[in-house]
């Protein structure tokens, strides 16, 4: 290391005029503010990728609107209705406007505001993914500390085999056994399916969302439990774990104050990345309970080749991954000093 | 008019895989009795009939697929299955068709045509009223046709008038009023009554507040997602409806739709397929299987070859084995067609011979044309309950007679884009229309959807002769003969009527069979009452 070159962390502006630039002294924030920018930058690309590939699909919304009972004099005046005719680089334009404005636009397949019809869907999705992220994760880290502390034991026997089982089952297997185990079959005890009334919070009729949780929860816990079990193991496995038991600390101590906070930053990175497979993926968890979310609309939208309903929710997509990408990071890189010293 | 225009489980292949393979599953794990099917349609429907006297009160929750994000409440352009629902209960026509698949008068009182067909004059029934408690009156049905024929943005129904002189409709009074055509049109009454048709509307309607004269009135919609009606106190019809509030839900797929009747959480689901009716009845809900007039057909271009010659139209019918694809396809539910539509209606020719399963002459037919062992490409699609299957099952058969048949299979959307109607050899799907309708919509040269693009000089000619015909006997004869070209000349492979299958939880009354081939006999929720 060129120390001659760098002055040590924390000696104030000794040896420069003025001291440590803004991003060392500030480096999680510093990292936020120029993934913020990029970001922005990532969505603006993304809606004119998915505006083109829209464009690219057979037929338009007149087409889907009217299907099998479109006549040629029908078709015309849809689509000048709904400004087909006119110039791709116009029908951009027009958008992006009133997206800037703030203005969503109107849905081509019925006329309604995109972002009324289409908001509360959003909500209904972002409430399943934080519910079965939150709940998913917990349950997952707290397996997988338990797992590594008593590593080749009966419980960390379970749970392994549990967890691969888990993993090598689609999602929708999983779906339709928990609706039959709990709804239909074997116990009777929820809903067999979650349509939220239109208009209602999610929150507000909390039977409707344990399944579909439970689903999305027991889909994405493998992953964070393995990811959990590794770290802690290696970080059980380390010099300073290896310190702490000479001197004589308890057990519960060294697991939580000294190799937890060491295994936590690559469980954050899983974190973040099954939010995002979450996001994603659940389209089929919402086919199985006839859930109201952003997947089953967006597969619609595409299908009904609706520009505005699939660039709005696109474009929400997008924004969400590039928060979590950055909130992930920066919690990351919060978790570890060291990283955040060697900027 | 039997346009067929719901779009049944959205073109998706994994989800189509996701359907099959859970809609499995839960077969597998739901009943043990999957064999007992064709007693439990018979048990339910006489059940049905038999159940005691209706009772007023309570909601009925249907469970729907076919919706979409493009739902409307629009009396002019419904388009899927739920679009028909809401229509069929908040709007009413003049005609409409009863369970046998015949017509008969609604919010008409009488409709008289003149001696030559070319104007009809039509009287409203009395007493009925309008949701929001206006009378019904001559003005308001003439600007419910006006709003069907606006040539700037036509409804659905606006081919069914095809021919009126829209300027020229005069009120004769208060309930009564004249319309001229500038052609003879003997068959407007059976061409009326359909789901696609005149719903009277009120003058100065307005989608965004939509007001009928329908058994339900509006209380809330968000399309794609759900609709709730509440009974109409001052229906015409009293006592009907008996249930307060009907609330309809969008299901994008089979499976969750199953799930939610065996849950309890919705009384009626529509279209199931074969498959599900074990699990259904294993797990104590009914099932009603109807024997509908709609029809599935294989459409050949007549105009393109190797379809412009005859012999190889013949040939593709002969090469159908239709009780084996209606046994796969349907589990042996439904009728068993003749390449001839309109089935239930009075002109159709049930003398004309059955067409029979024959490979070997197939092979012959072809031989002779000049196209043995010909390979062809069929367009497929989920439009409807079982298409994709059937194009499967037809692909094995053709090859017996040496016809080497490959699909293609696309999205819903990609296939009633720009495309359609123009496909060599694709298929279809239409409701239940009495034939002379039917032909309007289908086989004419000026028909909106004529899949086969047939233009046949004698049938064109029949046609207008059967419209300028006002004797209902000699209309009939016209009709067999122009049914014999179907039979003979025709581009269409009609292989079975396909059964309709709907599912109710045992407390709801009031299902019966029908023949008009839309769900719950055309969304007849206004008969049905919970127990």
């Amino acid at each position: 290391m060129s120390a001659a070159a760098q002055p040590p962390l924390g000696v104030s502006g000794a040896t420069r005029r003025r001291g440590l630039p803004w991003r060392r002294r500030h480096p999680i924030a510093h990292m936020a503010i120029v993934r913020l920018a990029l970001g922005v930058v990532t969505l603006f690309a993304v809606s004119v990728l998915i505006f083109l590939a829209t464009q690219a699909l057979p037929g338009n919304a007149a087409y889907a609107v009217l299907g099998h009972s479109a006549t040629p004099q029908r078709l015309h005046a849809l689509e000048a209705q709904l400004h087909l005719n006119e110039s791709l680089v116009a029908q951009y334009g027009h958008w992006i406007g009133g997206v800037l404005r703030g203005d969503f636009g109107t849905s081509l397949a019925n006329g309604e505001s995109v972002s009324a019809l289409i908001g509360p869907r959003i909500v209904n999705s972002a409430v399943l993914v934080f519910l079965a992220g939150i709940i998913g994760s917990l349950l997952a880290t707290a397996m997988g500390l338990i797992a590594a502390a008593r590593r080749d034991g009966w419980f960390d026997h379970v749970s392994s085999v549990g967890a691969l089982t888990v993993t090598a089952m689609p999602e929708f297997v999983v779906g339709i056994a928990v609706v039959i185990i709990f709804a239909i079959n074997v116990f009777h005890l929820f809903p067999a399916v979650s349509v939220i009334p239109p208009g209602t919070s999610p929150l507000s009729n909390v039977s409707l969302l344990v399944l579909p949780v439970l689903t999305l929860s027991v889909v994405i816990a493998p992953y964070i439990f393995r990811m959990m079990r590794a770290a802690m193991i290696e970080a059980l496995e380390s010099d300073y774990v290896e310190m702490a038991e000479l001197k004589g600390l308890s057990r519960r101590r060294i697991l939580l104050v000294h190799a937890l906070p060491n295994a936590l930053p690559p469980v954050i990175q899983v974190i973040g990345l099954n939010l995002l497979y979450l996001a994603g993926g659940i389209v089929v968890v919402e086919y199985i309970f006839n859930y109201p979310g952003l997947g089953a609309a967006l597969v619609a939208a595409v299908s009904d080749r609706d520009i505005p309903t699939i660039q709005f929710l696109v474009l929400m997509l997008a924004a969400f991954y590039v928060a979590v990408n950055i909130v992930t990071d920066m919690l990351a890189l919060w978790a570890s000093p060291r990283r955040r010293a060697a900027r | 008019m039997s346009l067929i225009t719901r779009r049944s489980l959205l073109a998706n292949a994994a989800r189509g895989g996701l359907a099959l393979g859970a809609g499995g599953l839960i077969a597998a794990c739901g009943s043990s009795s999957s064999s007992s099917s064709s007693s439990s349609s018979g048990a339910s429907s006489s059940a049905a009939a038999a159940a005691g006297t209706p009772k007023h009160g309570g909601t009925l929750r249907a469970g729907l697929t076919g919706g979409s994000s493009s739902d409307t409440l629009d009396p002019n352009a419904p388009v899927n299955n739920t679009d028909y629902a809401r229509v069929a209960n908040l709007y009413e026509g003049l005609v409409w068709m009863n369970a046998a698949g015949q017509p008969y008068f609604r919010l008409a009182e009488e409709m008289t045509p003149n001696k030559d067909a070319t104007v009809w004059t039509i009287r409203l029934r009395p007493g009925v009223t309008f949701h929001n408690g206006k009378d019904v009156t001559a003005d308001d049905l003439i600007f419910s046709i006006n709003r069907v024929v606006n040539p700037k943005s036509p409804g659905e129904a606006a081919n069914i008038l095809h021919g009126i002189d829209a300027a020229g409709m005069k009120k004769l009074d208060n309930r009564t009023i004249s319309v001229p055509f500038t052609k003879p049109y003997s068959t407007l009454v059976e061409s009326l009554a359909q789901n696609i048709t005149v719903y009277v509307i009120p003058v100065g309607f307005d989608p965004k507040n939509p007001v009928g004269t329908g058994p339900f009135k509006y209380v809330s919609f968000t399309p794609g997602q759900q609709s709730v009606f509440a009974r109409n106190e001052n229906y015409w019809n009293a006592p009907l409806p008996y249930i307060d509030q009907l609330v309809m839900t969008d299901y994008a797929d089979e499976t969750s739709q199953v799930n939610a009747l065996l849950g309890g959480q919705v009384d009626v689901v529509n279209l199931l397929s074969q498959d599900t009716i074990g699990t259904v009845t294993g797990s104590g809900k009914k099932v009603v299987i109807s024997d509908g007039g709609g029809w599935n057909p294989f459409t050949m271009r007549v105009d393109q070859p190797p379809f412009t010659d005859v012999r190889v139209r013949q040939a593709f019918r002969l090469a159908c084995d239709r009780q084996a694809m209606l046994n796969t396809v349907f589990g042996g539910h439904g009728t068993i067609g003749n390449d001839v539509f309109g089935i239930w209606s009075t002109e159709y020719d049930h003398a004309i011979p059955q067409r029979p399963h024959d490979p070997e002459q197939a092979r012959a037919l072809l031989k002779q044309a000049g196209h043995e062992g010909l390979t062809i490409e069929l367009v497929t699609a989920d439009i409807a309950q079982g298409v994709i299957n059937m194009a499967q099952v037809y692909a094995q058969q053709a090859a017996a007679a040496g016809i080497n048949v490959k699909l293609r299979q696309i999205t819903v959307t990609e296939f009633y884009g720009p495309n359609y109607l123009k496909w060599v050899f694709a298929q279809d799907y239409w409701y239940y229309s009495p034939y002379l309708p039917q032909v309007q919509q289908a086989t004419l040269p000026v028909s909106p959807f004529n899949e086969c693009h047939f233009d046949n000089p004698r049938y064109n000619s029949l046609y207008s002769q059967a419209l300028a015909t006002l004797d209902e006997a000699k209309r009939v004869e016209i009709a067999h003969e122009m049914q014999m070209i179907d039979y003979d000349q025709g581009g269409y492979i009609i292989p079975f009527f396909p059964p309709v299958i709907d599912g109710y939880a045992p407390h709801v009354h009031g299902i019966v069979q029908s023949k008009v081939g839309s769900s719950f006999n055309d969304w007849d929720f206004q008969h049905m009452w919970i127990a």
